[in-house]
């Protein structure tokens, strides 16, 4: 394996000479320009704009008016600011840790050979078909402080549910759960695809060696399954970097701004309550951006070294 | 580019890779210079292209057009005039927005031609409605009830009294209470369309076996507290709560303006430019004091400013006692035949902050503005369709199919409206309501531009007062603050 | 390295069944997942069953599903919806998310090929700048997309819904991942019989990694599918190109909220992707039986 692997990239020793083939670096190039012009086009280019914005204010019509030196970038040191980061760091935490533990606990299971396992499997993957405000509007209906189930299951068994969307810690655990939700269902697909192609061998030698449960989680089937669970970890970041439909359908921001995240803070500024302060939206989408380039930096730097690919 | 390196080694393969990759580096190195020097050059002109482009973006306001306000004749020989009409209307609402139009449509086929365009929320419309060019802007637009300042400053719209000057129209039929929110300067500047009133809504039974008459609705705050309790010390009653309400920004300005006050400075804004917010006033004080007792003395469900879960509040039964718009009555006479415990739905007056209050509700809802498109034919064309939105056998109809307030005062006087709400005794509150209401700064509301932004800050102080616990004259000093810097935001931008 | 028991020694093979999941284990497996059905697929449940329901009924503290009357009344009214035709808006969504995923399949997979198998100059910076537009927030070029697609003249072609979506790092990185698992030595047997890369791309490595364009095939669509707020901002002043999401929202009412109604909506619009979702784990199912013969 290990040779095959070494050989990979650097091609058979013959072809030395003819690496850098003009032929190849063509298509190379050929092949990466249709994705390379679209984002070009429509996600580097607007980010350019987005950066020229930021340096200026707009009128009360949204067009780009006089320029606003350092106001925008300044109005993100305040203390509500900070409370905004905060909230998206608490969010996307708990969105990580366990929108890729829970379906992890639920894959191991259902990639044993019992019956039922691949239909359970099948349904477990829906709510990954929700859009965002679809699951946003059923869960509000399955946390309603009057009509939902979830309370009354609660409260049968003697306890007294939280305000779910009307308490400071419980809504921002609730949107975060809603995210959850829709995401986990799409990290159990991954984490399935990734249990499907662990080698049967492997695990039998383990386990003829002495190794169990836990133990045979941790040190054998986890680093086989290690680049599934590092490409959910990078995704399902990304997806909670993003997520704005949670937080605008569940709380609109509240309590009192205690759900604003940096993405629905961007979105208010920028379309809601007749707003279009772009400049400071789009300052403020930097901030997302470098937030979302240092988080990838931390996985791919750190993290990253401990995937093992095969 | 010395992380990349290091972080992609173990990845990729053994011990050959850092070799070839360094050499390929060097091999490379020249021409690759020249490749990212040729880049560098493409995305300093791309960005300068971004910059000028960004600065052409739409929503210019098309001040050289002319606001006079087209004639009958601009229509001559035009052929079919097509007219484009946003709108943020849903549900039923909209199935009978449609219907109308499709009348319009119907009598004046081959000369104007309605299209309606469902653009989402008022905040949806209003975005898209700024993100357009000139040329993309729809003929007319629906706009709600608290952007419509920022219409009058963007200077992209004829005002109605443009056309009613020009056309002599009499405004004698509509609703003045209701104009007045719309008007600035004595000018008319949009046609009122939807407008709906708030109301109490309570569970008859409930109040029955609590030994409260349903038919003597409380009036005040004070009153509500004291039916509450009732209520709670009720043994066997089917409601979880006496009261229970969303945290909603309008319900403020409803009781301000019951209280007769105005919520910012100039008069509300009606007399001149407002700079100032007024939300730290005795009259909100008081009310987020109550509010904030009524939660902790487990007497109002705890509910945030959403207001479907508001609406579920009641609907289900699981509050006494409400408070929404007129429109929300068919809803909740359908969820209440349906509840675990079904109930009667009775209304009454919004109730005041004290019983001195001597003012009245605000008209509220949404209104239509004719686009300054320069096209004279379409804007006649959109004028037109107006006048039959706003005509008393119009209005009638969409009364009866929504439970929006109708505009026309003889619409009220109409047969088959009077029958209509013979048949539902809970429209005649509102219409008493709004009869006894005289119009002042304070029941116009307030007109500034930011008035989205001061409805939310009035929402995240009842939120810190109700949900977190905070102080109530504090949370509304804060959210005074805050306004008063987006009016001035706002103010500079105009300069 | 063989995946199935015929293969294994007899004497493994008795060893594995001793050291088969004991009947507790079993018992645990199934009540925890059962557990975790009821508490994550109620709400699938709800949606699905509540738009059957008579309006008003859900209203209930806690909502009553079981034990009354069904009926289409609701699917009925959401489908004659007048505000936003719901078939036309069925039409555009389709439309929006049948081309997104097939543009973010091939343009992901050319990209993708070529970052992991061809000897392309700026490999690695390529792979960064494709990741760093992954972290550029969609809300804050909102603007200057719009600006720029209206600049074309387009804003009353249906291109317009996706012209700025075509192109995608997520699939990049998705594929990237899958290609790098790629075992090299068919790479190198392929190179040896002649193989140019274009027939290696689509003879041997895409049907290998069919579970993750399967992924990539269901997230893409429903990238297109769930759109909301780039229709309203682009669509012309008469034109209204309104999608399934816009029209679910139609449906609910200005005052008062109809649960029967709405629920009904969501589920006509969850009907394409979850047929989506089932049928493409059959696909995933058969692409790991595949992929793990290696």
């Amino acid at each position: 394996m290990a040779e095959a692997a070494a050989v990979h990239s650097s091609g058979p020793p013959l072809s030395r000479r003819a690496r850098w083939s003009p032929r190849e670096a063509a298509l190379g190039i050929a092949f990466c320009l249709p994705a390379l012009a679209g984002l070009g086009v429509f996600v580097v280019f607007p980010l350019f704009q987005a950066v020229f914005l930021s340096t200026r204010s707009t009128d009360i019509n949204g067009n780009p008016s006089r320029p606003a030196g350092w106001s925008n970038f300044s109005a993100l040191f305040t203390a509500q600011f900070g409370d905004v980061l905060l909230h998206t760091l608490l969010f996307t935490l708990f969105v990580v840790v366990v929108g890729v533990a829970l379906p992890l606990a639920l894959a191991v299971p259902l990639a044993q050979r019992l019956p039922g396992m691949k239909v359970l499997r099948t349904l477990f993957t829906l709510p990954f078909a929700y859009s965002a405000s679809a699951a946003s509007v059923v869960w509000l209906l399955m946390l309603d402080p009057s009509m939902s189930p979830v309370n009354w299951l609660l409260r049968l068994v003697g306890i007294t549910p939280p305000g779910w969307t009307t308490e400071s810690p419980w809504a921002l655990l609730t949107v975060a759960w809603a995210t959850v939700w829709v995401v986990g269902a799409f990290n159990l697909l991954v984490l399935g695809a990734g249990l499907a192609g662990v080698d049967e061998e492997v695990v039998e030698a383990a386990r003829i060696d002495g190794a169990t449960g836990g133990r045979l989680f941790v040190s054998v089937i986890l680093p086989m399954i290690s680049p599934s669970v590092f490409f959910a970890v990078v995704t399902t970041t990304l997806s909670a970097l993003q997520a704005l439909g949670q937080v605008q359908v569940m709380t609109d921001g509240g309590p009192n701004g205690s759900t604003s995240t940096l993405v629905y803070s961007i979105f208010n500024h920028a379309f809601e309550n007749g707003n279009n302060d772009y400049g400071l939206a789009s300052a403020q989408g930097l901030v997302l951006l470098l937030v979302g380039i240092a988080l990838a930096a931390v996985q791919f730097g750190l993290v990253e070294r401990r995937v093992h690919y095969t | 580019m010395t992380l990349l390196r290091e972080v992609t080694l173990p990845r990729t393969d053994g011990p050959s890779e850092p070799v070839t990759l360094r050499k390929v580096h060097t091999t490379v190195d020249r021409s690759l210079r020249q490749v990212i020097g040729a880049l560098a050059l493409a995305l300093a002109a791309v960005s300068a292209a971004g910059c000028s482009a960004a600065t052409g973006s739409g929503g210019s306001s098309s001040g050289a057009n002319s606001t006079a306000a087209p004639a009958a004749s601009a229509l001559d020989g035009k052929g079919e005039v097509d007219v484009s009409f946003w709108h943020a209307m849903t549900g039923t609402n909209g199935q009978e927005l449609q219907t109308l139009v499709d009348q319009f449509n119907k009598a004046h086929a081959g000369k104007i031609k309605v299209t309606l365009n469902f653009k989402g929320t008022y905040d949806d419309a209003l975005a898209a409605y700024k993100n357009a060019s000139p040329s993309q802007r729809p003929d007319l637009i629906q706009m709600y009830d608290i952007g419509t300042r920022y219409m009058i400053d963007s200077k992209s719209i004829i005002p109605m009294q443009s056309f009613i000057d020009t056309d002599k129209y009499s405004v004698a039929d509509i609703q003045p209470n209701i104009a007045g929110y719309y008007t600035v300067d004595g000018k008319l500047y949009s046609m009122p369309f939807n407008t709906s009133m708030p109301l109490l809504y309570l569970n008859k039974e409930a109040f029955e076996k609590a030994g409260l008459d349903p038919d003597k609705p409380p009036t005040t705050l004070d009153e509500i507290m004291a039916d509450a309790k009732k209520i709670k010390a009720t043994k066997g009653e089917t409601v979880s709560y006496g009261f229970g309400a969303s945290l909603y920004g309008w319900f403020t300005e409803q009781w301000d303006a019951l209280g007769d006050v105005t919520t910012c400075n100039q008069d509300n804004g009606r007399t001149g430019r407002a700079t100032q917010a007024d939300i730290d006033n005795p009259t909100s004080e008081k009310l987020l004091q109550w509010w904030q007792q009524m939660v902790d003395q487990g007497l109002a469900e705890k509910l945030d400013s959403n207001t479907t879960n508001g609406d579920n509040a009641f609907g289900s039964g699981t509050v006494a006692m409400s408070l929404e718009s007129t429109g929300s009555l068919g809803g909740f006479v359908q969820s209440a035949a349906q509840a675990k415990h079904p109930f009667t739905v009775g209304t009454g007056f919004f109730p005041k902050v004290s019983a001195s209050d001597a003012g009245g509700p605000i008209i509220g809802g949404a209104s239509l503005w004719t686009v300054n498109t320069g096209n004279s034919a379409k804007e006649r064309a959109s004028w037109e369709l107006v006048k039959f939105l706003a005509d008393q056998k119009t209005q009638v109809a969409w009364h009866t199919a929504t439970g929006y307030f109708p505009i026309s005062k003889g619409a009220l006087d109409d047969p088959a409206d009077k029958a209509w709400v013979a048949r539902k005794p809970q429209f005649q509150t509102a219409i008493t309501q709004l009869q006894n209401t005289k119009l002042s700064y304070a029941t116009q509301g307030c007109s500034v531009g930011v008035m989205p932004d001061m409805r939310k800050d009035v929402e995240n102080a009842e939120q810190a007062v109700v949900l977190q616990g905070k102080d109530v004259k504090q949370s509304l000093a804060a959210a005074q603050k805050t306004a008063d810097a987006q009016i001035a935001a706002y103010n500079a931008k105009l300069g | 390295m063989s995946r199935t028991a015929d293969s294994t020694p007899p004497a493994v093979r008795r060893r594995r069944s001793l050291n088969a999941p004991s009947r507790a284990v079993t018992a645990a497996t199934y009540f925890w997942l059962a557990v975790a059905a009821v508490a994550l697929l109620f709400p699938v449940l709800l949606t699905v069953v509540g738009g059957l329901l008579p309006e008003g009924r859900l209203d209930s503290s806690p909502p009553e599903l079981f034990g009354g009357h069904y009926s289409f009344g609701s699917y009925a009214t959401a489908l004659h919806e007048k505000v936003v035709p719901l078939l036309p808006a069925f039409g555009n969504s389709l439309f929006v998310g049948l081309v997104i995923m097939a543009a973010h399949l091939i343009t992901s997979c050319l990209a993708a090929y070529a970052l992991v198998f061809v000897r392309t100059p700026l490999r690695r910076p390529v792979f960064w700048l494709v990741m760093a537009t992954i972290m550029v927030p969609y809300e804050a070029i909102v603007v200057p997309n719009a600006l720029f697609v209206r600049s074309m003249g387009l804003e009353n072609s249906r291109w317009a819904l996706v012209l700025p979506f075509l192109a995608n790092g997520f699939g990049v990185f998705l594929l990237r991942q899958a290609f790098l698992q790629f075992p090299a030595e068919l790479r190198q047997a392929a190179l040896i019989d002649g193989c140019g890369h274009l027939r290696f791309l689509f003879s041997i490595v895409l049907p290998a990694v069919r579970p993750s364009l399967t992924a990539l095939a269901v997230w893409s669509f429903l990238q297109g599918w769930n759109m909301y707020f780039w229709p309203l901002i682009i669509s012309s002043s008469n034109n209204s190109m309104n999608t399934l999401q816009t029209g679910v929202f139609a449906l609910q009412s200005n005052e008062g909220t109809q649960h029967a109604l709405v629920l009904a909506g969501v589920t006509l619009t969850l009907i394409p992707t979850l047929l989506l979702v089932v049928f493409g784990q059959r696909w995933l199912v058969r692409g790991f039986m595949a992929g793990a013969v290696k």
